[in-house]
């Protein structure tokens, strides 16, 4: 903490302490998942008796593992279109409510906040009800517009915090300068917000990659969805490609961070 | 603003075209277990239905409950064609009549079922035979269902309540063990109560293999299904028979009201029971219980053919369903804190 | 994007959610003030037997209290790690974003796996433990609430640190080493000048962990084990296997409406910070 210079040793001792505890509990339970992933038994198991890349293997085998693939892909489709129709709605709700004082917005931050605490269970019953109702058949519309939902106030938080600090002023004078609304958005408010935005789309991404609940009743035969698929497997069998399915996804995952932290730290740098 | 969203949806919508395309052939949606169930149909049932009648079936993997849950909130439009349900969700299901009215003369393989297993709400396709599993490298062989309420069963065992088929019949079966009845649980409550604070787990069944694997339990009352794939996957698992005998049922097939494919839904289940796909799904790695007379089944399961199944105990899941309710919330408050 | 009309921005999310989550919450909403799913009669039977009994009602602080201590637990480490990549250079920055998020990459399914090896009784912790002598015998830790809080923590931390880091990043370095070379001491940079910018960041955090905390049904169930009761299994256990939809339906309004109490408490408690 070379920043804080002077400052008192013992409370910066504590923080690095904290921070030390932080990282070994978020990145332990996940080791302990990569490194089952590569184990020699048959099931699941910590600590593995051998070291062996077959599940992998097993997991990218075309024939044994198609089912698999085919969950993979309409999951991914899913959290695609749901993290971008999440965080379009957000942005635009998150500057809403960062900008105004009014008593709808704090009225509207809350009522946002709803699909986040039904259980998920109860909103994906009721959606089921309420589209039979009107005789919408299960589709991959309905699966988005059911993630989005879930999805919207993980990024709309996100977002708001990152808008709740955006400077008034700096808005009005490129309006002054005669900027379009969208020029505004685009040049000025969209570079100042982008780290909440990207992390609200990526949590949007993932929230709905892991949604059981509102799958288990807007998914069909059609739009199979992984976590649904891997819960079957784990139950009856153990089934070591479970595993690897979470060890695929962290390796991709941490691609696409560094990618995205490269497209961030740009965006920052042209904003400069 | 909305030139972004309008942009980016549109993007979206030309990619998501792409998995909902059409199939050839006939079409039907079944309804199948997640895990073990769907990949044995997918592998064997779904090409021997291609083969034999031109019929491609999609699964929608759904455990019983979930299958039940979803058709009623779809209201009439049913959200696949074929049920495949264990017996308490059977009983639900036609209390909410939700299968269409069955006609086994339809089925052109049933003469390979014992009587009675194919009626006019649908067919049975497995067997299941429930009784303990243990970890025979930690604890001695459990006599009976009286044992697992033993110090030192107890402080081993892994307690699901009535939430499943093999729950609910392996805590009746405990409590026939301690001197109750169906219309009396009280012994096995008053059991519970004493050894609720020492028991290794009281879980969801999902979480029982896991709890299994990694040590923390090395007793729990299963089928003989999950035992066999177990050990076929190395973990060490055995089956016990108690000494009042093991329990079974059978998991059947139903045709979804409503449905619009009835004549591939018969096929499919005619393909089910048939011999050649009853002794595939028999064999490793799948382990099913056969209900087709000439099948025979695994080293595991305690008979020699579905035949035999009048030897084992079985309920009546219309007197169990009205009761099950009280017995879940009693479970609850009794197992609490 | 003036100030006036600014609530127009807002209408996309507004209609969206008016169709696709309110309409059906209303269907819930019905469904608890009626003797069947089908609406057929109405029937205050589902919220007296949640609200007249103890059990339910315990099921009810239970699960508040499970959100508390997960936002505590969060918190108490999220703010520690966010500063440290508040101080950090590239690498460091990097490497902390990159743990930030890994909880949120391992599906919920192999999660309840690696916890059951990390808490059971021969699981790392007890091995641990006993390997350095500090216990003789394992102790209770899956199952218990001390342990279902504990893997909450990792759970749900990215939904704390990511919103904290996004509104540190607001901070001018330079405000930092002006507060240092005036003599601030460290607790008074980080209360004066951290603090208050990253408060929205973490009231944000504490919504996101309180809501996802106490509908994380499947690790409740998992890793909290049956003899711990939440509102959440509750729900699951009336609608898919006792199939009593109305009191599903109220048990699951009375979980939101207290979790939205909360949450909109913390929002106005973000509004008087930030407008103090």
């Amino acid at each position: 903490m070379h920043r804080f210079s002077g400052g008192d040793k013992a409370l910066a001792l504590l923080i690095m302490a904290l921070a030390a505890l932080a990282l070994l509990v978020l990145v332990g339970p996940v080791l302990v998942v990569l490194i089952t992933s590569f184990t020699t038994s048959q099931a699941l198991r910590f600590p593995p008796p051998g070291l062996t890349l077959r599940w992998y293997q097993e997991l990218f085998d075309p024939v044994r593992s198609a089912q698999i693939h085919r969950a993979a892909g309409n999951s991914l489709l899913v959290a695609t279109l749901t993290a971008i129709a999440a965080t379009a709605l957000a942005t635009g709700a998150a500057l809403a409510i960062a900008r105004s004082r009014a008593g709808w917005a704090r009225f509207a931050e809350g009522a946002f906040m709803a699909p986040l605490v039904l259980p998920g269970i109860a909103f994906g019953l009721a959606a089921l009800m309420f589209f039979s109702w009107l005789h919408l058949p299960p589709s991959l519309w309905l699966l988005v517009a059911g993630h989005a939902m879930i999805a919207g106030p993980f990024a709309l938080r996100t977002i708001g915090a990152s808008a709740a600090g955006l400077d008034p002023a700096l808005l009005e004078s490129s309006a002054a300068l005669g900027a379009s609304p969208w020029r505004t958005f685009r040049r000025v408010v969209l570079p100042l917000i982008m780290p909440g935005v990207a992390a609200g789309a990526f949590l949007a991404f993932v929230s709905s990659l892991d949604n059981v609940p509102v799958s288990l009743f807007l998914s069909s035969a059609q739009t199979d969805m992984l976590p649904i698929r891997l819960w079957g497997m784990m139950e009856t069998a153990l089934d070591v490609r479970v595993a690897a399915a979470s060890g695929v996804l962290v390796a991709v995952a941490f691609t696409l961070l560094l990618v995205m932290d490269r497209a961030v730290g740009l965006v920052r740098r042209m904003s400069a | 603003m909305t030139e972004f969203n309008r942009r980016s949806l549109l993007a979206g919508m030309g990619a998501a075209a792409l998995p909902l395309a059409a199939q050839a052939q006939t079409a039907m949606t079944a309804a199948v277990y997640p895990g073990g169930w769907d990949e044995a149909l997918a592998n064997v049932l779904a090409p021997a239905l291609r083969a034999r009648h031109n019929v491609s079936v999609a699964f929608d993997p759904l455990f019983a409950v979930d299958q039940i849950a979803k058709a009623r909130a779809a209201r009439g439009t049913p959200p696949f064609d074929v049920f495949v349900l264990d017996p308490g969700p059977r009983v639900s299901g036609i209390d909410f009549s939700l299968f269409e009215s069955f006609d086994p003369t339809r089925l052109p393989s049933r003469g390979v079922l014992p009587d009675g297993y194919a009626d006019a709400q649908g067919a049975a396709v497995a067997a299941q035979v429930v009784g303990i599993a243990y970890n025979p490298t930690k604890v001695p062989k459990p006599t009976g269902w009286r044992d697992l309420f033993q110090p030192q069963f107890a402080s081993k065992l892994g307690l699901t309540g009535f939430g499943t088929t093999f729950g609910t019949i392996s805590l009746i079966e405990m409590a026939k063990a301690l001197g109750g009845s169906e219309a009396n649980m009280d012994p096995l409550f008053t059991e519970l109560r004493r050894i609720k604070p020492s028991v290794a787990a009281v879980a969801q069944p999902a979480a029982m293999p896991g709890l299994f694997q990694q040590g923390q339990i090395d007793l729990m009352y299963t089928n003989t299904y999950t035992v066999t794939l177990l050990r076929s996957r190395g973990v060490p698992i055995a089956f016990a028979v108690p000494e009042t005998g093991a329990a079974a049922f059978v998991t059947t097939m139903h045709i979804a009201k409503g449905s619009r494919n009835i004549a591939a839904a018969y096929q499919y289940i005619d393909s089910m029971i048939s011999t050649p796909v009853q002794t595939a799904l028999a064999a490793a790695p799948y382990f099913f219980v056969p209900v087709n007379k000439d099948v025979t089944p695994g080293e595991d399961v305690p008979m020699r053919s579905i035949s035999e199944i009048n030897r084992f105990v079985t309920h009546d899941w219309s007197v169990i369903n009205p009761l099950r309710a009280g017995w879940i919330s009693r479970f609850n408050r009794e197992m609490a804190g | 994007m003036e100030a006036r009309g600014v609530w127009r921005l807002a209408l996309p999310l507004g209609i969206a959610q008016l169709l696709f989550f309110a309409a059906p919450l209303l269907l819930l909403a019905g469904t608890s003030f009626s003797t069947d799913e089908n609406l057929t009669q109405t029937s205050l039977r589902a919220w007296r037997e949640v609200v007249g009994d103890t059990f339910h009602i315990q099921s009810a602080i239970n699960t508040l209290r499970l959100g508390a201590l997960a936002v505590c637990a969060t918190a108490l480490l999220a703010v520690p790690l966010a500063l440290l990549h508040l101080a950090a250079g590239p690498v460091l920055r990097r490497i902390i974003l990159i743990a930030a998020v890994l909880p949120l990459l391992t599906s919920v399914v192999v999660r309840t796996f690696s916890w059951i090896v990390i808490l059971g009784r021969e699981g790392v912790i007890n091995t641990t433990l006993m390997g350095l002598g500090l216990t003789s015998a394992p102790i209770a830790l899956l199952q218990t609430e001390h342990g279902l809080v504990l893997a909450l923590t990792q759970i749900e931390m990215p939904l704390m640190l990511l919103p904290l880091i996004a509104a540190m990043a607001r901070i001018d370095p330079a405000l930092l080493d002006a507060s240092a070379s005036l003599g601030g001491s460290l607790f008074r940079t980080l209360r004066r000048v951290v603090l208050p910018l990253a408060l929205p960041g973490l009231l944000a955090g504490a919504t996101l962990v309180f809501a996802s905390a106490t509908t994380a049904f499947i690790s409740q169930g998992v890793i909290g084990g049956g003899r711990l009761n939440y509102l959440p299994a509750l729900v699951w256990q009336n609608a898919m296997v006792v199939f009593d939809w109305p009191l599903a339906a109220a048990m699951a309004l009375t979980l939101m409406a207290s979790v939205l109490m909360v949450a909109g408490l913390l929002s106005l408690l973000g509004r008087g910070a930030r407008h103090a």
